[in-house]
C-alpha cells in the first residue's frame, strides 16, 4: 500500500514516514503541493496524507484540484488546524477524513488502513481486518486460515460491520442490513445474531458492544 | 422625587413622555378656551335679553299720561299689563314712580336703579327672594321725571348661561379628547420605525454580529444605529483576528509537538536499552500532557465569547453529539475497562456544533479520568419534562464524585480538586463552563444515581 505524505514540517513528515513504514506501508514524502502534483502525475498512490498549512498552494487548494481533475485517491487531512471551518471545508472539498496534530502513531496507522480499506472494498473482492477476511463476491468468511460458515443474516451483519471497521455501527443500521429479507426484525434479533457471530468467529475477532449505540468491529484485540 | 421614581422617569417610553408633556398644557388650553368661549357667548346673549327688557320699558313708558295737577297716570289696559307680565320662564315686575318718587303703579318695593349718566340704567338686585335683572328708565314729562322700572327674575338668563356653558364644555372636551387621540395615534405612527428597530434588535441572537438594517431607521436614531453597527463591525473583526491568531497559535504549537511526539514514539520502539526506554516513555508522557494542555488552552480561548461571536450558531442535534462523543471516547474507555454508553432521546438545541462537541468531549474526558476501572460512564440527552421543554445533555459516572463544597470551584481555570491524580490540566470544566455561558445554558454539577459518582448536566434555553 503506497502512501504519499504532503507535509512541509520535516520533523513531523519524518516521524509519519518512519512510523507508517514500520507497520508495512510504502511511504513517499514531498514538502509542497506543487511537488505532490508532479508525483501524482507519474505514480499511483493508495492514500494521500495532506497538511492544510502548506507553503504556496495550500492543502485545501490541492484537494480541490485533485478532485476537480477526477482523482479519487482517498485523502486524509493531517493538520494542526482544528477550527470547524477548516474541518468542514476540507471534508466538503472531498477529503475523506481529518486528523488533528498531534496524534499518536497507532491512530494514524489505523485511520490510514481504514481509509484504504474503504476505498478498496467497493471494487475489490475482499476485506481484511486483522485475522478476519471476508471474500465479498463468494460470501466466504475466514479467521486466519479457518473457514467460518455463516447464515445470510449473520453474513449481512458482519459485512456491514467490516465495511465500517473501527467505527461504531448503530443497531438500527444493522437491523436495516438484515430487514430486506424479513420484515419485523427487532433490534433484539440483532443482539442474537451478534452473539452468534461472536461465538462462531472466536476470541481473535473483537465485536465490541457500545452501550446504547451499537457495535464496533475492531482491527486488533487490544 | 425619590430615586425609584427618578429611575422610572428616565426609563419612561418616548410615547408616555410625549403624552405626559403635552397633557398639562393641553388641559390649560382647554380651560382658557372654555372661559373665552363663555365670555364671548355671554356678552351678546345678555345684550339681547337686556334689549328686550328696554323694549318693554319703553313700551310701558309710552302709556304714561300727565294729568292736570302735576300727577302722572299710568294708563295701561289690563290686557297690556298681562302682556307685559307674560313670560314663560320668568316673573316680570314693574314699578312706576312719579316725579316725587310717589307710587303710581306696579309692584311696590321693586328696587330702581340709582340715577346714572346713562338712561336707561340697568340694575341687578334681589326682590321677593329671587335675583332680578331690571332696567330703569327716567322719562321726562311736563310734570317732571317719571321713573319706570321693569325687572324680571333671571331664570331665562341662568338657563341660557347654563346651556351655553354645557355646550362649550362639551365641544371643548370633545376637541381635547380628539387632540389627545390624534397625538397618541401620531406618536404611535411616528415611533413605528423606532419600534421596528427595537423588534429588529430584540430578535437577534446574542451572537449575531451582522449590521442592523438601516433603510427604515429615522434620521434621529441613525447615529445610534451607525454607532452600533460600527461596534458590531469592530467586535466582528476582533473575533476574526482572534480566530486567526488562535489558528496560527494552534499551528505553531501543534506542529512541533506532533513532530516531537511521533519521533519519541518511534524512538521508544527502536530502543532496546531498558533505562533509555523508560525515560523515553516518561518524555512521551510529558509531551502528551503538554499537547493536551495546549489543546485545552486553545479550546478555552476559542470558547470565549469574544471569539465565539463569529462562530456560526445553528440547530444542533444533541443526540448525534452524544453518540459521537461516546464513539470517540470508546477506545479510551475500553483501555480503562470502563463501560461507556449512551442513553439518548431526541433532543435539539441552538448552538455551535463545534463548541458543543468540544464541551461534551471535555465532560466525557473528565468522567473517564475520575472513574476507576470497571466503572460506568453514561452520556444522556433528552428534553426536560417542564414546559417549555428544554434540551439537555448530561454525563454521569459512578466514580468518587465531587464533594458538594467543591462543586462551585471546579469550573475555575486550572483548579484541580485536592487529592486528584490523573493527567488533567484543570481546564476541562472551565472550557465547559465557558461554552455553557456562551450558549446561555445552565450547568449543574451533582451526584449520580443513588448519590454516587458525579452527574454534570447542561440544560439549554427553550427554543
Amino acid at each position: 500500500m503506497r502512501i504519499l505524505i504532503i507535509e512541509d514540517d520535516a520533523l513531523v513528515a519524518d516521524g509519519m514516514r518512519r512510523g507508517l513504514s514500520q507497520v508495512g506501508f510504502a511511504v513517499d514524502h514531498v514538502p509542497s503541493a506543487e511537488l505532490a502534483e508532479a508525483a501524482l502525475q507519474q505514480e499511483n498512490f493508495d492514500l494521500l496524507l495532506v497538511d492544510l498549512g502548506l507553503p504556496g498552494v495550500d492543502g485545501f487548494e490541492l484537494v480541490r484540484r485533485l478532485r476537480r481533475g477526477g482523482k479519487s485517491t482517498p485523502v486524509l487531512i493531517v493538520t494542526a488546524r482544528d477550527a470547524l471551518a477548516d474541518r468542514v471545508g476540507a471534508l466538503d472539498l472531498g477529503a475523506d477524513d481529518y486528523l488533528v496534530k498531534p496524534f499518536a502513531l497507532p491512530e494514524l496507522a489505523a485511520r490510514c488502513r481504514a481509509l484504504i480499506r474503504r476505498s478498496k472494498s467497493n471494487s475489490d473482492s475482499g476485506i481484511t481486518i486483522g485475522p478476519l477476511h471476508l471474500d465479498i463476491p463468494r460470501r466466504e468468511t475466514r479467521v486466519q486460515s479457518r473457514a467460518v460458515d455463516l447464515t445470510r443474516r449473520e453474513w449481512a451483519i458482519l459485512e456491514c460491520l467490516a465495511l465500517h471497521a473501527g467505527q461504531v455501527v448503530s443497531k438500527d443500521r444493522l437491523q436495516q442490513a438484515i430487514s430486506s429479507w424479513d420484515e419485523g426484525i427487532t433490534t433484539n434479533a440483532v443482539e442474537v445474531y451478534i452473539s452468534r457471530l461472536r461465538g462462531k468467529l472466536g476470541d481473535d475477532v473483537a465485536i465490541r458492544t457500545v452501550r446504547g449505540l451499537g457495535y464496533r468491529l475492531d482491527e486488533s484485540v487490544a | 422625587m425619590n430615586r425609584a421614581s427618578a429611575q422610572r422617569a428616565r426609563g419612561m417610553t418616548i410615547r408616555r413622555r410625549l403624552l405626559l408633556i403635552l397633557i398639562g398644557p393641553l388641559a390649560l388650553l382647554l380651560a382658557i378656551g372654555v372661559v373665552l368661549d363663555y365670555a364671548a357667548g355671554v356678552v351678546p346673549l345678555r345684550a339681547a335679553f337686556d334689549q328686550a327688557l328696554i323694549n318693554e320699558t319703553l313700551a310701558a313708558a309710552a302709556q304714561l299720561r300727565a294729568r292736570s295737577g302735576g300727577t302722572v297716570e299710568f294708563d295701561l289696559p289690563p290686557q297690556a299689563i298681562e302682556m307685559l307680565r307674560a313670560d314663560k320662564y320668568d316673573t316680570v315686575y314693574y314699578l312706576v314712580l312719579g316725579p316725587h318718587d310717589e307710587y303710581v303703579a306696579g309692584d311696590e318695593g321693586l328696587p330702581s336703579a340709582a340715577p346714572d349718566h346713562e338712561n336707561p340704567t340697568f340694575l341687578d338686585a334681589q326682590f321677593k327672594g329671587s335675583a332680578i335683572r331690571g332696567v330703569t328708565y327716567r322719562h321726562a314729562m311736563p310734570a317732571g321725571v317719571v321713573t319706570i322700572t321693569v325687572a324680571e327674575t333671571t331664570n331665562k338668563r341662568d338657563q341660557a348661561w347654563h346651556r351655553m356653558l354645557i355646550s362649550i364644555l362639551l365641544t371643548d372636551t370633545l376637541q381635547f379628547a380628539a387632540i389627545l387621540l390624534l397625538i397618541w395615534v401620531g406618536v404611535r405612527l411616528g415611533l413605528r420605525p423606532l419600534i421596528a428597530l427595537r423588534a429588529q434588535i430584540d430578535s437577534r441572537s446574542a451572537q449575531d454580529l451582522a449590521p442592523l438594517d438601516e433603510t427604515h431607521v429615522p434620521g434621529e436614531v441613525r447615529p445610534l444605529t451607525q454607532a452600533l453597527n460600527r461596534l458590531f463591525a469592530t467586535v466582528r473583526s476582533n473575533a476574526q483576528s482572534q480566530q486567526q491568531f488562535l489558528a496560527n497559535a494552534a499551528h505553531q504549537l501543534r506542529t512541533p509537538l506532533a513532530g516531537l511526539q511521533t519521533q519519541l514514539e518511534l524512538l521508544r520502539h527502536d530502543t532496546d536499552a531498558a533505562g533509555v526506554r523508560e525515560r523515553l516513555i516518561a518524555l512521551l508522557e510529558g509531551t502528551r500532557r503538554l499537547s493536551h494542555t495546549a489543546n485545552q488552552l486553545l479550546a478555552l480561548a476559542r470558547a470565549e465569547p469574544t471569539a465565539t461571536a463569529a462562530a456560526d450558531f445553528g440547530d444542533v442535534d444533541l443526540r448525534e453529539l452524544a453518540e459521537e462523543a461516546v464513539a470517540k471516547h470508546f477506545d479510551r474507555a475500553l483501555r480503562q475497562h470502563i463501560d461507556l454508553g449512551v442513553e439518548a432521546a431526541r433532543a435539539r438545541a441552538r448552538g455551535s456544533a463545534w463548541l458543543l462537541r468540544e464541551m461534551l468531549a471535555n465532560l466525557v474526558d473528565n468522567a473517564l479520568a475520575y472513574t476507576p476501572a470497571d466503572g460506568r460512564v453514561t452520556v444522556r440527552c433528552g428534553v426536560t419534562a417542564d414546559a417549555p421543554a428544554q434540551g439537555y445533555v448530561e454525563v454521569e459516572d459512578d466514580g468518587p464524585g465531587i464533594p458538594p463544597d467543591q462543586r462551585a470551584r471546579v469550573t475555575a481555570r486550572f483548579y484541580r480538586p485536592p487529592g486528584t491524580s490523573g493527567d488533567g490540566c484543570g481546564l476541562g470544566l472551565a472550557i465547559v463552563d465557558e461554552i455553557v455561558r456562551g450558549h446561555h445554558a445552565t450547568l449543574e454539577i451533582g451526584s449520580g444515581a443513588n448519590d454516587r459518582g458525579t452527574r454534570v448536566r447542561v440544560t439549554f434555553p427553550a427554543a
